[in-house]
Formats: C-alpha cells, sequence, structure tokens
C-alpha cells in the first residue's frame, strides 16, 4: 500500500497537468476546443457536412470573415481598436467592382488601388490615434459611420451599373471561385495571410513592436520604440487587411448591397475576443482571432443550414458567444492561478534520523565555534556570495547578486572590482586549465570569464527529454560546476521546474526535478549525464579524477558518479542521512573533501517530507510566509574522505555570521566561506592544513 | 394421336392459359383508364422530389410563399427544405451553394439582389437543378420566374402619381422610396416609375433612396425628405412594409393631408389595415398567397416537363390590382389562424 503511494506521489498526474498549462499554447484551449467541438458537433447534426464540397464551401465563404478578424486583431493587439473595418471592407469591395468592371482597370491596378485605399483609411485612423492622440474607439467608430455614409451615397449613384455587372475575365473568376489543391483561392490567401501576419508579430521586429506597444505602452517608449509610428502601421495594416478581404469578397459575391459588411466589425470584435485576445491588447495570435472568426461563422452558417430561423439564429449565437467569452475571459485571467495550485506537486520523501549534532555529543557533527570568529573580507562590498575561488595569484572572485563577478585584490582583499559582469544570478565557479574562470549563471547556462576579461558562452543547452511535455533543453537552474581532468566541464542543473528564487517549491517537492549534465569543450556537445536527481548541487572532480562527487540538497546525501575506471558510469551513494542540506563540495588540502550545509534538518520538516498530502495543502492553502521552510538560520560546514566517512566540522553557532553557507574553498591554509544571502565572505585559518595547497596545483599541477 | 401431337396441344392450351391470366391480372389498370395513368404519372414525377428554398429572410411575404407551397408539396410527397438567410446576403449566397452541392431537384430563390446569386443560379442548371426565381430576379434567367414585373408595376403606379400630383393636381414633388437599390423588384420598378415620369414635365422626382425594406430607414429618410422638400405632393414607395415608417413620419410632421402615398406591395393584411386608417393613398397590390401557389404550379410543371434545367425560360408574371378603400379587401390575403 505504501508503495502504491509512493508510486502515485512520484508519477502524479498532477505532475502533468502542471507542466501542461504551463505551455504557452494551453492559453488558447478553450477556443480551440469550440472550434473544434462545433465543426465536429455540426458534422454530426448536418449530413454531408464533411464532403469535400461542403467543406469547400464553407472554407470560401469564410475567408473574408477571418481576413476582417485578422485586420480587426492588428489594432486590438496594439493596445486600440479598430471598428472602421467592416466599413473599409465595403468600400474596397465597391471599389473593386467599380474600378474593374465598371471603370474597367486592369486587374493588378485595381488590387493596388483598392489596398492603397484601405492602407490610406488605416493611415486616417492611425494618424488621427498616434499622432492627434485621439481615442481610437471614438476615432474609427467615425470613420466607420463616414466611411459607410460614402458607400450608400456611390452604391445609390452607381445603382444601374452595379446591377448590370457581369463576371469579369478568368483571373477576376478565378479569384472569387477558383481553387488549388482543392482550397478555394480566398481561403488559400486568409491561410498566407494568417501564416504571414503571425511571422511578422512573432519574428520581425515592426511587428514585435506592435505587440510591445500593445503590452505596454510605456516600457516600449523607456525601450527605444517609435511607439507614434508603430500604432500607425498597426492601424495602417489593419485597413489593407481589410481592403484585400473586400477585393476577394467582390471577386467571389460580385455584389454590393447595403448590407455588405454591416456588422462585420462586431463579429470581428467578438471573434477577437473569443479567441482570447486580450482587448487591452498585447497578449493574443493571430490564429486566435481566426479561430474565434471560424466558431462564429460556424454556428452561424450551421444554424442556417439546420433550418433554424434567422432571429433564433441570432439570439443562440448571441448567448454561445457571451458563455464562451464570460469563460475564456475567466480562464484567460484566472490560468496563472490554477496553475499555481496545481503546479506544485510533493513527492514522498523518507527519513532515518539524522545523527546527533548537539554539543558534545561526540559525533563529528557535534556543534562547536570554530567559525565563530571568522574574519569578515569585502564586508558589505558584496550581496550574496553564492561561491568563492582563488586564482594562482591569490586574488578571491566571487558572484554577485546582480549578475557580475567581483574580484577582491590579494593580498588584503580590501580593493573590489567587478572582473566580468555577465548577468543572470551566478553561481557556482571553477577554474579550467587555461585559468578561464567558469561560472554556472541561473536562469542562463555555463559561461566563462578569460584572464583578459573577456566573457564567453559555454553552453546554455542540453538534450531534451523526449518523453516530458515540458521542454527542458534549455538551462533553467545551472548551479555549479568542475573540470574533470580530461576537460570535460560537469555540472549541475538543481531544477527544471523552478527557478532559483523557488528553490523552497522544489524542496516542497522533493522531487528528482534536477540533473548532471556534461559538456565537452573540445566537441561543444552537452549531454545530460544523469537526470531525475533531486535538487543536485555542489558538483566536485574527485582527487583521483575518476568520479563526480555531487551533493543532494534535498535528500541529504553526497552521490558518486564513476567518469574513469572500472565503474565508470555507474553511480552510488556515497553518504545518506546527513543532519544537513548540502551545498558545494570543493578538495580540501588533505585528500578529503569539504561539504557546505546551506540549512539543518528539523525534526518537523523530516515529517513533513514524509507527508506529500499535508504539503500540498500547506502550498495550497496559506500564503508562502507562514509556509514551512527548511532551517536555514545555520552556519556549517563538515569535512569527509572518499569512504564517505565525515570527519569533522566547523560551526557558526546560530549562524550570526555565516548563516545558509553554499560554499567552502580551501587555499593556501585558509578556509574561505561563501553564503548565498550573505553580505560577506568569511575567511579562518586551518590549523595543521598545507599552507602552499591550493585547489589550481590540485587539479592541474604546477603552472 | 402422337405424343408430338398432344405435347404440342398441351402446350396450346399452356400458352393460352397464361395469356388469360395475364389479360386477367392486368384487366383492373386498364380497365381505370387514362385518368389514373395520368395520377401516376404525376406521382412518378413529384413524389420524393426535394425542392430548396432560399428566402432572402422569413418576413410575412416570405412565410406566406413557404406556407402555401409546403401546403402543396406536403399533399404532393415533396420534400421542402427552407433555409433563412435573415438579410444577409453572404449567408444566402453560402445557402445557395450549400444547396448545389446538396443536389436537390429544385431551387427556388428569391434574389436579394441581381447580381449576387447570378452566378450561382447558372451553376445550379448546369449542376441538372430547376431554378425558380421569384419576385426578386437575377441577371441570370432560369427555368421560371414567378411574380410581379416590376417594371411594369412601376409605369402603372407612376400613372397614378401622375394622375393625383401632376398636371397641377399637385406641387408635382415627388420622393421615390425604394426598397434594396440592387434588386430586381426595386431597380425595375424605379426605372419603370422613372420612365413615365420623364414623359410628364409637371412631376419633379426630389428624392430616390433605398431603404433597405426597412420601415426605420425609410422613416428617416421620409423625415428628412418633407424638410428639404415642404411642398412634396407624393411618395412611391416599392413596398408595404417599409411604407409603414415613411407613413408615420408623415403623420408625424403633421402633413398627412398634403402627401399622399403611393405604394406596391404584396397584399399583406397590414398593407390593407393602413390604407383603410388612410395612412396610403393607393396600394397596387398582388396576393402573397397567390404567387405561392403560382411558385408551386410552376416547380411542379417543371418536374413533369422533362426538360433539361436551364432549357426554357418561363415567366409566371402575377396581376396587380389597385387597393384605393375598404371594398377592395379582397386583394389583400389574410392570414389562417393556425399558420405558424
Amino acid at each position: 500500500m505504501k508503495s502504491l503511494q509512493r508510486a502515485w506521489h512520484r508519477h502524479s498526474p498532477q505532475l502533468f497537468l502542471g507542466e501542461l498549462l504551463e505551455k504557452r499554447w494551453m492559453e488558447p484551449i478553450i477556443p480551440f476546443t469550440l472550434t473544434i467541438a462545433v465543426f465536429l458537433a455540426f458534422a454530426v447534426m448536418i449530413p454531408r457536412y464533411l464532403t469535400a464540397g461542403s467543406l469547400q464551401e464553407l472554407m470560401r465563404n469564410f475567408a473574408e470573415q477571418g481576413m476582417v478578424a485578422v485586420a480587426m486583431a492588428f489594432s486590438v493587439l496594439s493596445g486600440g481598436i479598430d471598428l472602421s473595418v467592416g466599413a473599409v471592407f465595403a468600400m474596397s469591395n465597391f471599389l473593386a467592382l467599380y474600378l474593374y468592371l465598371i471603370v474597367g482597370l486592369p486587374l493588378p491596378v485595381t488590387i493596388v488601388l483598392v489596398i492603397l485605399f484601405g492602407a490610406a483609411m488605416g493611415a486616417i485612423n492611425g494618424g488621427l490615434i498616434a499622432y492627434g492622440k485621439t481615442r481610437p474607439f471614438l476615432t474609427t467608430l467615425v470613420v466607420l459611420i463616414i466611411v459607410r455614409a460614402a458607400y450608400n451615397k456611390v452604391t445609390v449613384a452607381f445603382t444601374n451599373e452595379l446591377a448590370s455587372i457581369d463576371s469579369g475575365s478568368s483571373t477576376w473568376d478565378f479569384m472569387g471561385s477558383g481553387r488549388v489543391l482543392g482550397i478555394p483561392v480566398n481561403m488559400l490567401v486568409l491561410m498566407f495571410l494568417a501564416v504571414g501576419t503571425h511571422f511578422f508579430l512573432t519574428r520581425v521586429k515592426p511587428g514585435v513592436h506592435i505587440m510591445a506597444v500593445g503590452s505596454s505602452r510605456k516600457a516600449a517608449r523607456h525601450a527605444g520604440v517609435n511607439v507614434k509610428r508603430v500604432l500607425f502601421s498597426a492601424y495602417v495594416m489593419s485597413g489593407s487587411v481589410a481592403a484585400l478581404a473586400g477585393i476577394l469578397y467582390a471577386a467571389r459575391q460580385s455584389s454590393s448591397g447595403t448590407d455588405t459588411g454591416v456588422g462585420w466589425e462586431i463579429n470581428a470584435l467578438a471573434a477577437v475576443v473569443l479567441g482570447g485576445i486580450s482587448l487591452a491588447g498585447g497578449r493574443g495570435t493571430i490564429a486566435r482571432a481566426v479561430m474565434g472568426a471560424a466558431i462564429i461563422f460556424m454556428l452561424t452558417s450551421g444554424m442556417v443550414r439546420l433550418g433554424i430561423s434567422g432571429n433564433l439564429t441570432t439570439a443562440i449565437i448571441g448567448i454561445i458567444l457571451l458563455l464562451a467569452v464570460g469563460f475564456n475571459v475567466k480562464w484567460v485571467k484566472n490560468k496563472g492561478k490554477v496553475l499555481q495550485k496545481v503546479y506544485v506537486t510533493p513527492s514522498w520523501v523518507d527519513f532515518e534520523p539524522p545523527p546527533s549534532v548537539e554539543r558534545g555529543s561526540g559525533t563529528p557533527f557535534a556543534e562547536n565555534d570554530r567559525l565563530k570568529n571568522a574574519e569578515a573580507i569585502a564586508l558589505n562590498m558584496i550581496e550574496g556570495p553564492e561561491d568563492v575561488i582563488l586564482d594562482r595569484k591569490d586574488n578571491l572572485y566571487t558572484v554577485n547578486r546582480n549578475g557580475s563577478i567581483i574580484r577582491f585584490l590579494a593580498p588584503d582583499y580590501a580593493v573590489r572590482e567587478e572582473f566580468a559582469r555577465i548577468g543572470g544570478r551566478p553561481l557556482g565557479l571553477a577554474f579550467d586549465r587555461d585559468q578561464n574562470l567558469l561560472v554556472c549563471i541561473a536562469g542562463m547556462g555555463v559561461y566563462g570569464v578569460k584572464p583578459d576579461r573577456s566573457v564567453f558562452k559555454v553552453t546554455d543547452r542540453t538534450t531534451r527529454t523526449r518523453t516530458r511535455l515540458k521542454d527542458d533543453s534549455r538551462l533553467y537552474l545551472a548551479d555549479d560546476l568542475d573540470v574533470a581532468p580530461d576537460g570535460n566541464i560537469y555540472f549541475s542543473e538543481a531544477s527544471t521546474r523552478y527557478e532559483l528564487t523557488d528553490w523552497a517549491l522544489d524542496g516542497f517537492e522533493g522531487r528528482g526535478n534536477g540533473r548532471l549534465i556534461c559538456h565537452d569543450p573540445k566537441t561543444g556537445i552537452t549531454r545530460t549525464v544523469l537526470k531525475n536527481l533531486t535538487f543536485p548541487n555542489g558538483i566536485c572532480i574527485s582527487h583521483d579524477g575518476q568520479s563526480v562527487l555531487w551533493a543532494s540538497t534535498w535528500l541529504c546525501q553526497i552521490n558518486r558518479y564513476w567518469i574513469a575506471g572500472p565503474k565508470a558510469g555507474t553511480s552510488e551513494v556515497l553518504i545518506d542521512n546527513l543532519p544537513g542540506y548540502c551545498d558545494n563540495i570543493n578538495r580540501a588540502s588533505d585528500g578529503k573533501y569539504w561539504l557546505a550545509f546551506v540549512g539543518l534538518r528539523t525534526p518537523v520538516y523530516d515529517l513533513a517530507m514524509r507527508n506529500p498530502v499535508f504539503r500540498t495543502r500547506m502550498v495550497k492553502q496559506i500564503p508562502p510566509d507562514e509556509w514551512l521552510c527548511p532551517g536555514i538560520n545555520y552556519g556549517c560546514v563538515v569535512k569527509f574522505d572518499d569512504n564517505g566517512v565525515v570527519t569533522e566540522s566547523l560551526w557558526d553557532p546560530g549562524g550570526l555570521s555565516h548563516p545558509t553557507i553554499t560554499s567552502v574553498r580551501e587555499h593556501k591554509g585558509h578556509l574561505y566561506i561563501g553564503g548565498l544571502e550573505n553580505n560577506r565572505i568569511g575567511r579562518i585559518r586551518l590549523e595543521g592544513a598545507d599552507p602552499n595547497w591550493e585547489a589550481h596545483v590540485s587539479y592541474w599541477g604546477r603552472a | 394421336m402422337t405424343r408430338a401431337v398432344h405435347r404440342r396441344v398441351f402446350a396450346g392450351i399452356g400458352l393460352a392459359a397464361s395469356v388469360v391470366i395475364a389479360a386477367l391480372v392486368a384487366a383492373p389498370s386498364q380497365a381505370a383508364g387514362p385518368r389514373d395513368q395520368l395520377r401516376e404519372k404525376f406521382d412518378k414525377a413529384l413524389k420524393g422530389k426535394t425542392v430548396a428554398w432560399s428566402p432572402v429572410w422569413m418576413g410575412v411575404l416570405e412565410s406566406e410563399w413557404t406556407r402555401v407551397m409546403k401546403d402543396r408539396f406536403d399533399d404532393y410527397g415533396i420534400k421542402l427544405i427552407t433555409r433563412d438567410a435573415n438579410m444577409k446576403s453572404d449567408i444566402q449566397l453560402q445557402t445557395v451553394s450549400d444547396y448545389i452541392n446538396e443536389k436537390p431537384d429544385v431551387l427556388v430563390v428569391q434574389n436579394p439582389n441581381v447580381t449576387l446569386l447570378a452566378k450561382e443560379l447558372k451553376r445550379a442548371m448546369d449542376a441538372g437543378i430547376y431554378v425558380v426565381q421569384v419576385n426578386m430576379a437575377s441577371n441570370t434567367l432560369s427555368d421560371a420566374y414567378v411574380g410581379v414585373d416590376a417594371k411594369d408595376l412601376g409605369t402603372k403606379i407612376a400613372r397614378e402619381v401622375i394622375n393625383q400630383c401632376g398636371g397641377g393636381k399637385g406641387s408635382g414633388e415627388i420622393a421615390i422610396l425604394e426598397g434594396e437599390a440592387t434588386a430586381a423588384y426595386s431597380l425595375d420598378m424605379k426605372n419603370g416609375a422613372m420612365e413615365v415620369f420623364k414623359t410628364d414635365p409637371s412631376i419633379k422626382v426630389v428624392s430616390s433612396q433605398p431603404t433597405s425594406w426597412d420601415a426605420n430607414k425609410a422613416g428617416d429618410i421620409t423625415t428628412t425628405v418633407l424638410q428639404q422638400h415642404p411642398k412634396l405632393c407624393g411618395i412611391l414607395s416599392v413596398w408595404g412594409p417599409q411604407t409603414a415608417g415613411a407613413a408615420q413620419a408623415i403623420k408625424a410632421a403633421n402633413m398627412g393631408d398634403k402627401v399622399k402615398v403611393f405604394v406596391a406591395s404584396d397584399g399583406q393584411p397590414a398593407d390593407c389595415d393602413l390604407l383603410e386608417q388612410g395612412a396610403f393613398s393607393a396600394n397596387l397590390s398582388y396576393r402573397a398567397d397567390v404567387q405561392g401557389q403560382t411558385i408551386a404550379d410552376a416547380v411542379i410543371a417543371l418536374l413533369q416537363s422533362g426538360d433539361k434545367p436551364g432549357a426554357k425560360n418561363v415567366a409566371y408574371y402575377t396581376t396587380p390590382a389597385w387597393v384605393k378603400s375598404k371594398d377592395d379587401r379582397m386583394y389583400c390575403f389574410s392570414i389562417p389562424k393556425d399558420a405558424k
């Protein structure tokens, strides 16, 4: 029974659900499902709905409405609205008929002129809105009224001509009723338009700027975007697309009635909202607008085909739209909350009682005062030195919260200089054979700084887990690294599910979310060596160079992964059930290893780790500041040997100067101490340690 | 007798017997004569056939047509499919395209304008579907047209207008309320009227605007026209329901005794009511129920004709009659109480 429960918590479907919800393509899931559902419903209700002829008719009749929705989407994504699309569409329809069939201009000239007309109407809208700072709603409403009135005038003026038009050339007929590979021409145009505009809005600078301005006008301006020009262009695009729809409609319908385009702006707006495009701008895609339009179109045409009376059809569509839009708005708004509630999926972790840490208990973990009088280096000159390292000239390097590598110059470490600025949150450090300083950066990957201070990227992606929904090819949280004798860089990725700021949530899960990854600088290939590791943190190549030691923070284990020798490729637990949460591991001068405890286990937290349901409830039901937290207000480092025996510990009781220790580095008879949240680097003299030992020599020999 | 002879005799008897039996079996049909054969041929041509009907919308007029057609078709075992485009031309085009894909035997359409369905009606006939156009024709001629001769209607109504407003009897200022400008019914009626008006210099058409068949819009137009032309003598409106809005506007402007309203309409009860109330001066009426019968007749004729669709263009013009007083009530139809 217990093993069943354990298995359930290990492979919880909630895990899948959480990662599913996190997918960006889940946002339009409602309109997408509705599109499919409406289509299937009519396919069942209407005989011969799925025949080629019927599908072709559906596509042919849908295309222009889809285009007008795309036109509307442009303006809405830019943070505005374009109510004039319906009128511009109708006028373009008339102009196409007039110029081509009544005046007799060549077709290409007609098409260019009509699209220019649409662009001009867009320019009026955009000009007033962007440069005249008028309100989009009123501006485009006025343009709607003016263009509509003009349309009514000209169609009356040319009644007899319009009534006597006959179909034009074969090209014209092809535009209206031709097919390519069975797909109506106007539908093809819509497809190209949708793909093209999607590409434009997501990949091309002016298009991305439209999205940026829609998201936040202020931020866009601060980022150097010419907001006015971008707004202007959005309306020009909108007008042009509406005009294009008008041309195709003209070729298909050959008529220009008083009802042409009437209310199309409302349908387009409904389509955009139904597709889940935010009316506040900046959020949504062209595909969603097309989906929204498809739903409305299928409902209308389907109900007409079912023979439902016109007024009833309108009412039913109104009700369905109201429900769908209401539901969709709620979904878009609350998806984040739902995700938050289901994402954290705690697993079952069993702990034995740990060795005692009590002062005088006689265990190697017994509390003492050996770190109490650590000398403070760089006090208040550094924020969050997660790792520290020293070079051949004794200069001290550390990482800073703001994304830079700071160097304190030997011998007194009073001079602070920014060695390199990379960004992200730099964590673990290591020197390679050529004295390049390699650094793991949370949110970015692994980077390096050459001695001449130039920054280079080592790697930012690894092999993707094929069976997983979440794309884990990008490095989420590279934590610590070390370099093997052959130059391969081994590094840990603590979690593929949480970012650094949410490390505590990963702790609540206690799940194998992390990986051990190896990058080969010679080939440039990065591959995942071990996966499903529970918060792999510190990484250290053993003294003999044959294995990688890695620390699992939440399981309080030190593991060994063999990279050479007879056991190469296998891994084993070296030390289990440590009393503290393990962080970085580094070599010691006596052939042993230093290990930093970022926090200490407590009975309460151990109990909680045995109870995933309790932790789930905690995360769901109480605010974060009341959550149970691992005890990190301690300062403790320990030393262990290759046999997995812990030999001694050094304490700063109560963590007064060194809480949350994440790194210990031995150098020339001194121990340097770094902490994730600290404002200093500690240094103590190690009695009896080799005063000439330095890590660099241990790794790479004398220069 | 030899065996061979015996056999021949038996064969002879057998043959005679079978002839007699065959005659006996065939006797009832032969005995019923040509009238039953006619019915049989009729049933064979009609039973199980499908008529697809695409009205512009389901107004009073269209409902009456539909009601009458359905009564008749039900009787003959013809299936009637109706899809309401609700005044949306794109939906109607779509409807007709869908119909063509579904291959009914007869397609009955009321064209929203002269161009919209022109290509599709041709395509329908090419696909082997009879096409009947109703009251509002297209630029494409089809197997049958049932409805008014709109141009003739325009001519007749214009003469009546001249009678009452021209030649010094009134100011001669006339406003025309069109329906949908490019709908054949409105376009041809207007053109017919204009041809007549051009012959009379005392008549001046001060305004001619489409109302999209909408009473509110007709009312708005009328209000404006009355303000611009206070001496207006008459309004010529192509259809009854929209004219109700115009009459209301005239009443609101207190010009009921000055402005005369001439209307052509389909004989729906409200038209005669309005005339009796004095809102309309003269109504050139044709009866929708009669037209409904004629549509059914045209369909039946086509189904029995054996012609190839598109082979002939037959017209069934409706004869209108003037409604000028209560006594002319018979030129309006009445809707049966149990009709939906």
